[in-house]
């Protein structure tokens, strides 16, 4: 079948049923919710076209669609389904209309006025004559009759069996033959339903039962014969309410099918939310899951403190929020199902008295879903409410996301007027009105932000732009609810919260549009579910997710596609409260991140034991480095603590000139060292003994780490065959999959991947292009990608002095999706902070958690295209990552482009999948889903500029240009992307003054990061620079997460030594002070003061020479000035409140990063201080421009 | 030689362990096979014969099922059938002794893939000559491996498949025959509403003729 022909069909079956259901206003319905309320809405209420409405589009079942409404749907429904349905009609009406004598059944009066006679007599005959060539009169006059017996029934054959039928109607009747052999398919999908008279209900039903035949098979609940119980239950429950109301309906239903569900359920289904398997799992392996998923759960609108409630009240729904808290007892240790089970139990009595409390369950609740109240008038509140409540909202500071987040908000819709304040329209005269009601809807925060975020700045003019608190991300306007369960910035940041439309805007607005992603950070809380049927989109595959909007009980339609999907019988059975009919409740709608537990139809093996190897470098260079003693402490110290299960393997190599393999076979007395010299062909001495289990040998293997750093103290062999040992490595690790740990002190000199060295020290400090940023021999490369398709990840720990080509070492973790380690100076006694650092960072390593096996794909809204990637991975078919291990520490950005206009879409939806094998040998989904508007205007491009997330993705775009192109371009290209966007700012904004240098107040930061970029190890020019240093940080800028990047582009400088308890922050019991944050200017530092300067991976103390000794006597525990040791990296532990106040303050830095910085206390004397200096990017060095230099070449390039 | 085992649960096919399967060393691509075995215990019910080797060209499955639980084992065809069964019976009994009491409520896949250690080493035993001189002693318990059923697995495979093609026709047929006899039905009221037309009209005429002419 034809795709188009086929989504066509859907969407349109999917029109009707909201025209059942609205009561027929819907013909715009289909591409955004938006459009179809203009009619219902008059525009007038909100002062503004409701184009913005839509985020609750296909959600808005309003709730008074009544009786009368309901005439017009036959009206609709035939209308527009007939022609889709020809042959289920003409087949299902033929047998009643025989069975029953015609005069036996008055027509019932409604229908017949409602439903015109065209409607019926021309469609019907259009399916039905042929075969039969009767006369049509005979059929104008069965066919109220046949309606009339169904008529109720009609009702809810709209709402039920269509919808089951949509989805796979298509197979049933979508390759339209002629009537009549149509008529003997549907005809032999109703044969086992025997012969008795075909009753009413039925005479709709049919596609849906066609289809539930085929679909139930996997669902418990529903027998798969044609006769499905449920749907009798529908039947029956329509029939007998005369005239009853689409919702009351629906209602009783749900209360009289529910225990038939339960029953089944219980049997068949196990479900665990935030499901900590609590005995199987360490401690540290699924460590973020552990808190309680309820709460995750509950952080839904529903619990917000003013808005929801509000809007359920105004609009009569007693929807109780889903008020059943899970257990705490859930995380307690006994097996999964059981906890399960007691879940449900618990949540029962909230069940109950949600689904009956609820006047109207279905339509109102997805109201309160979606946010919005405008589907019926009397949901607006009364106007003494509006008075009370505008002023109140209107006070609030805009600018601080989190505090009104939390803060009771009013009501947005009623206190639309308060936005048009003088000021405001001034300001945003080409502000589309269409923001101006979606900033009714999302509550008043919106507007202000986003005319905040536009107000001009002169960047000359306006020194002092460096906001004192660290910048949050721009938030997306959106309304409160889908706000509320949007994906966190953290995880997951577009450059541009507000999409622009059509590429030719985005072109316009000169910004880069990507996604910046860290997907498998650790998280607190994360919803797990496991459930038979992960739903997903039958097209596009998406994961179900909070935007997806709900057309009816039974069906959804896909936010990134609009394929209307059917919602499986298992997803209408909510665990949480343990209630059914409520899809929109389930934990998946209300998180935008959640993970799953996969079924087998995820694997194509079974899931991999978690395997470690270490090839560990031996030669003199290493030994004589000393790194062994610190690697085989570490990991005897972690040993216990890596990932893993009793499955867990571990291995060992180590190499110099040769290979050198370690039979760990338990029952040995001790480990066997196997060597092999014959380097150009590497095999594998004996097959099973070398990868062993770890619990099995654990003794041989602390025997090996205790010997090993002795092993080869007086080593002469100064060769390196990395590349043989990588082959080893590769062999070893290939029928299992895994992660080699590769630890490496010098240029590889033997065997295949030798390498030279490559670098000209003179040309250092050049001004010139850079060379040799790129591999000098693709045999590491080459080899990644074998260890990619084997599911092998290479770390590559670099702990070399000297060149030792990072930019061809460094393939091998870039493709196999490894992660890379650099210590430039390395040497366990000569630089301890090094040493300290490099034990801090395996501690991490060893211990973090690790996902194996795993693919990663991200999908976007239709018309939205991702075109380039960046991290550490393997991009196996077009759009498919292929992550041989994951690690909480990997960031990724992609590059997007606008395909298709967007015009017909309020909300851009991405979604990032990420599919892989816990260290327990479980495979597990991770999905998170963002949501963001999209924009028409220019300005709200402007305005939604995410300043942090744009300097990332151009570093990434920098990094790749200066690889494949030059330095210089790179560089250009970095420059040239301000300018432009600068002036196409002033192009936009056209009433402002000419004169300066103006920035939206969204990108003021803008000029500064880019200055701060040129002014990287990675990216400048000028100073002296060594290649594997340039290197080594481009690939941290590759495959570092956001604020990971940020912090080395920009690092935050405070003042430490008077810390006050000024604006303190209070956690807990501990007082963590919050110095503001300081220009990067040496202009800031002042003798008598003392600074630290948070690089991310480093923390630099800097102690002005006259600073005070009180501080130096309390803090750093030395009498005076002079007597700091000059490579002091530790703040003694001194009982005194300054040092107890840095040291919490520090500690609360550390907190949120996973590798522990190292921390270097810096004298203001020569020697020390360059390497803090170099990150003052606002001043002039030798080579680069200061702040205000670099202003004034920006505006001598936008004038030229 | 063993080269996968997959312990599953009859019922619905749900897997519960397996084995890694060292395709590297031996050089064979497995997933055919592996595509097999999953076919396979799709098609298993509780009716299936409960010990069966399968011969799938240069390997056999062979299977045991024990309480519900499948035991599968795929071997290259010159390993003795023997050897294989005692290699599955060892396996069941440290099965269900660990985990037999939670096979029935799992739901997550490989739930139980930890046993793969132990899966692992029996393996290493029986495919170890020298520590099949041991087991020596199974030839006597396993008197009744001959009488194990020995079929091919595109035969299992295809009759499942040949049967719902059956199932299908007669479907088919049947609703065929069933519009034929609403057809046929249907033609008849025509023809006896054409017949009564007739007679009708020629009693009108009739009338007609015998009310205008004739009087």
């Amino acid at each position: 079948m034809s795709a188009p022909g086929y989504t066509n069909l859907n969407t349109s079956v999917n029109y009707s049923l909201n025209a059942t259901q609205n009561g027929g206003s819907a013909p715009p319905y289909q591409n955004g919710p938006a459009q179809s309320y203009p009619s219902t809405y008059p525009a007038s209420g909100y002062g503004a076209p409701p184009q913005h409405y839509p985020s609750s589009t296909g959600h808005c079942v309003p709730a008074s669609s009544k009786t009368p409404i309901m005439n017009n749907d036959y009206a609709n429904y035939y209308s527009q389904h007939q022609p889709l349905l020809p042959p289920a009609a003409g087949a299902v009406t033929a047998p009643s209309s025989y069975g029953v004598p015609q005069g036996s059944l008055p027509p019932s009066q409604p229908y017949n006025t409602a439903n015109p006679p065209a409607s019926g007599a021309p469609l019907y005959p259009a399916a039905y004559q042929h075969p039969y060539t009767m006369p049509s009169a005979y059929y104008g006059q069965q066919y109220p009759v046949s309606q009339a017996q169904s008529q109720q029934p009609n009702l809810m054959a709209v709402s039920s069996g269509t919808n089951n039928g949509a989805p796979l109607y298509p197979i049933v009747s979508y390759p339209s033959a002629p009537g009549s052999s149509q008529y003997g398919t549907l005809r032999s999908s109703q044969a086992p339903m025997g012969p008795g008279p075909v009753s009413g209900p039925n005479v709709i039903v049919p596609p849906g039962q066609a289809t539930g035949q085929s679909m139930s098979m996997g669902n418990g609940p529903i027998p798969p014969s044609s006769a499905t119980p449920a749907h009798q239950g529908y039947g029956t429950a329509t029939l007998c309410q005369q005239s009853a109301t689409v919702n009351g309906q629906t209602n009783a239903l749900q209360t009289q099918t529910m225990p038939h569900y339960d029953q089944n359920l219980h049997g068949h289904m196990t479900y665990s939310y935030g499901g900590v398997p609590p005995t199987t799992q360490g401690p540290d392996g699924d460590r973020p899951l552990s808190g309680t998923p309820a709460t995750s759960v509950h952080s839904s609108p529903g619990h917000q403190p003013g808005l929801p409630y509000r809007y359920v009240t105004n609009s009569g729904v007693s929807s109780a929020p889903v008020a059943a808290t899970t257990p705490a007892g859930q995380s307690s240790s006994s097996s999964e199902d059981e906890d399960d089970e007691d879940e449900d139990e618990e949540a029962g009595a909230d069940s109950s008295s949600s689904t009956t409390g609820s006047a109207s369950p279905v339509p109102n609740s997805y109201e309160s879903l979606e946010g919005g109240s405008y589907t019926d008038p009397a949901s607006i509140p009364p106007p003494g409410d509006l008075s009370r409540q505008a002023p109140f909202g209107y006070s609030y500071p805009a600018m601080q996301p989190n505090y009104i987040q939390t803060a009771p908000r009013s009501n947005p819709a009623p206190s639309a007027t308060g936005y048009h304040a003088p000021g405001y329209q001034d300001m945003s005269q080409p502000f589309p009105s269409m923001s101006q009601l979606s900033a009714a809807l999302g509550g008043l925060s919106a507007p202000e932000l986003t005319v905040d975020s536009l107000r001009p700045v002169n960047l000359l003019q306006e020194r002092n732009i460096l906001p004192p608190t660290p910048t949050a991300p721009p938030e997306p306007n959106l309304s409160t609810d889908l706000k509320n369960v949007n994906c966190s910035p953290d995880t997951f940041r577009c450059t541009l919260t507000n999409i622009p439309q059509t590429q030719a805007l985005l072109n316009k607005a000169r910004l880069p549009l990507g996604l910046l992603l860290h997907p498998f950070r650790d998280l607190s809380q994360l919803p797990v579910i496991t459930s038979n049927t992960i739903v997903r989109c039958r097209s596009c595959r998406t994961y179900i997710n909070p935007f997806v909007s709900f057309l009816d009980q039974r069906r959804w339609k896909c936010n990134l596609c609009y394929r209307v999907n059917d919602v499986p019988d298992e997803f209408m059975y909510n665990p949480v409260t343990r209630s059914y009919g409520e899809p929109h409740k389930r934990p998946e709608i209300l998180n935008s991140t959640v993970e799953f537990i996969a079924s087998s139809d995820y694997m194509l093996r079974p899931p991999q034991p978690a395997a470690y190897l270490f090839v560990l470098d031996v030669s003199h260079n290493a030994v004589e480095g000393g790194y062994l003693n610190v690697f085989c402490q570490s990991l005897l110290e972690n040993l216990d603590k890596l990932p893993g299960d009793t499955r867990s393997r571990v291995g060992f190599l180590t190499f110099d000139s040769t290979i050198h393999f370690y039979n760990l076979q338990e029952g040995l007395s001790q480990p066997q060292m196997l060597v092999v010299s014959d380097i150009d062909d590497v095999f594998i001495p004996t097959a099973d003994s070398l990868l062993v289990n770890l619990k099995e040998s654990k003794e041989l293997v602390k025997d090996l780490l205790n010997a090993l750093p002795s092993m080869f103290t007086h080593t002469q062999e100064t060769h390196s065959a990395l590349g043989p040992a990588l082959q080893a490595a590769y062999k070893l690790m290939s029928p299992t999959g895994g992660r080699v740990s590769v630890f490496q002190t010098q240029l590889p000199t033997l065997g295949a991947g030798t390498l030279q060295s490559r670098e000209d020290p003179n040309q250092r400090s050049s001004t010139k292009g850079v060379k040799h940023l790129g591999p000098a021999t693709d045999f590491y490369k080459k080899l990644a990608l074998d260890c990619s398709g084997q599911q092998i990840a290479v770390d590559l720990f670099l702990l070399s002095s000297q060149y030792s080509d990072l930019a061809s070492l460094a393939c091998v973790s870039k493709y196999s999706a490894g992660s890379i380690f650099y210590y430039p100076t390395f040497h366990h006694v000569h630089n301890p902070a090094q040493r300290d650092k490099f034990q801090k960072d395996l501690q991490r390593y060893l211990t973090r958690k690790i996902g194996f096996e795993a693919v990663m794909r991200i999908r976007c809204t239709k018309g939205l295209s991702i075109h380039t990637f960046h991290g550490n991975f393997f991009v196996r078919s077009t759009d498919l990552l292929s992550l041989a291990n994951v690690n909480p520490d990997s960031g990724f950005a992609v590059q997007m482009s606008i395909e298709e206009s967007l015009a017909d879409t309020s909300l851009a939806c991405f979604q990032a999948a990420l599919l892989y094998t816990s260290s327990k040998g479980k495979r597990r989904i991770r999905v998170h889903t963002l949501c963001l508007p999209v924009v028409s205007q220019l300005s709200d491009v402007f305005a939604g500029a995410d300043v942090q997330a744009i300097t990332c993705l151009l570093a990434n775009m920098a990094i790749d240009r200066s690889i494949s192109s030059s330095l210089t371009d790179a560089r250009d290209a970095l420059l040239n992307a301000v300018v432009d966007s600068l002036a196409a700012y002033r192009a936009n904004g056209s009433n402002l003054q000419p004169a300066g240098l103006i920035a939206p107040a969204s990108l003021q930061l803008f000029p500064l990061y880019v200055l701060a970029l040129l002014k990287q190890k990675a990216l400048r020019t000028g100073t002296s620079t060594r290649l594997d240093d340039r290197v080594f940080n481009m690939c941290d800028f590759k495959s570092q997460p956001l604020w990971h990047v940020m912090r080395m582009v920009h690092p935050d400088l405070y003042r430490i030594d008077s810390l006050s308890e000024q604006r303190a922050l209070r956690l807990n019991d501990t007082v963590v002070p919050q110095p503001p944050r300081l220009q990067l200017t040496a202009e800031k530092l002042t003798r008598d003061g003392a600074f630290l300067m948070d690089c991310g991976n480093v923390l630099y103390l800097w102690v002005g020479k006259c600073c005070s000794e009180m501080f130096i006597q309390d803090v750093l525990g030395c009498p005076n000035y002079a007597s700091i040791p000059p490579n002091m990296t530790q703040i003694p532990e001194l009982e005194n409140p300054d040092s107890e106040q840095l040291r919490t303050f520090l500690s609360w830095l550390q907190e949120t990063r996973s590798f522990c910085p190292a921390l270097y206390v810096v004298k203001d004397e020569a020697s020390a201080k360059s390497g803090f200096f170099q990150h003052l990017v606002e001043d002039r060095t030798e080579s680069a421009f200061s702040y205000y230099e670099f202003l004034l070449h920006i505006q001598q390039q936008m004038t030229k | 030689m063993v080269l996968l085992t997959m312990i599953v649960r009859v019922a619905d096919g749900l897997p519960l362990a397996a084995s890694m399967q060292e395709d590297e060393q031996s050089g064979r691509d497995l997933q055919p096979y592996q595509t097999q075995a999953k076919q396979l215990y799709r098609k298993l019910n509780s009716e299936s014969p409960s010990r069966c080797t399968l011969e799938a060209g240069a390997m056999n499955f062979h299977y045991a099922i024990e309480k519900g639980v499948c035991y599968l084992a795929l071997c290259e065809a010159g390993f003795p059938r023997k050897l294989a069964f005692a290699y599955l019976e060892d396996l069941e009994t440290e099965f269900s002794e660990q985990y037999g009491r939670k096979v029935p409520v799992v739901s997550r896949p490989y739930s139980f893939i930890e046993f793969d250690t132990y899966i692992q080493k029996t393996k290493k035993s029986y495919i170890d000559s020298r520590a099949r001189r041991n087991l020596t002693s199974i030839n006597t318990e396993l008197h009744d491996v001959q009488r194990i059923m020995v079929a091919n697995i595109e035969e299992v495979l295809q009759r499942g498949e040949a049967l719902s093609a059956l199932d299908s026709k007669a479907s088919n047929l049947s609703s065929l025959s069933k519009k034929y006899r609403s057809d046929a039905k249907y033609l008849n009221t025509r023809s006896t509403y054409a017949k009564v037309a007739v007679g009708a009209v020629f009693l009108i005429t009739l009338i007609v003729y015998v009310r205008f002419w004739w009087l």
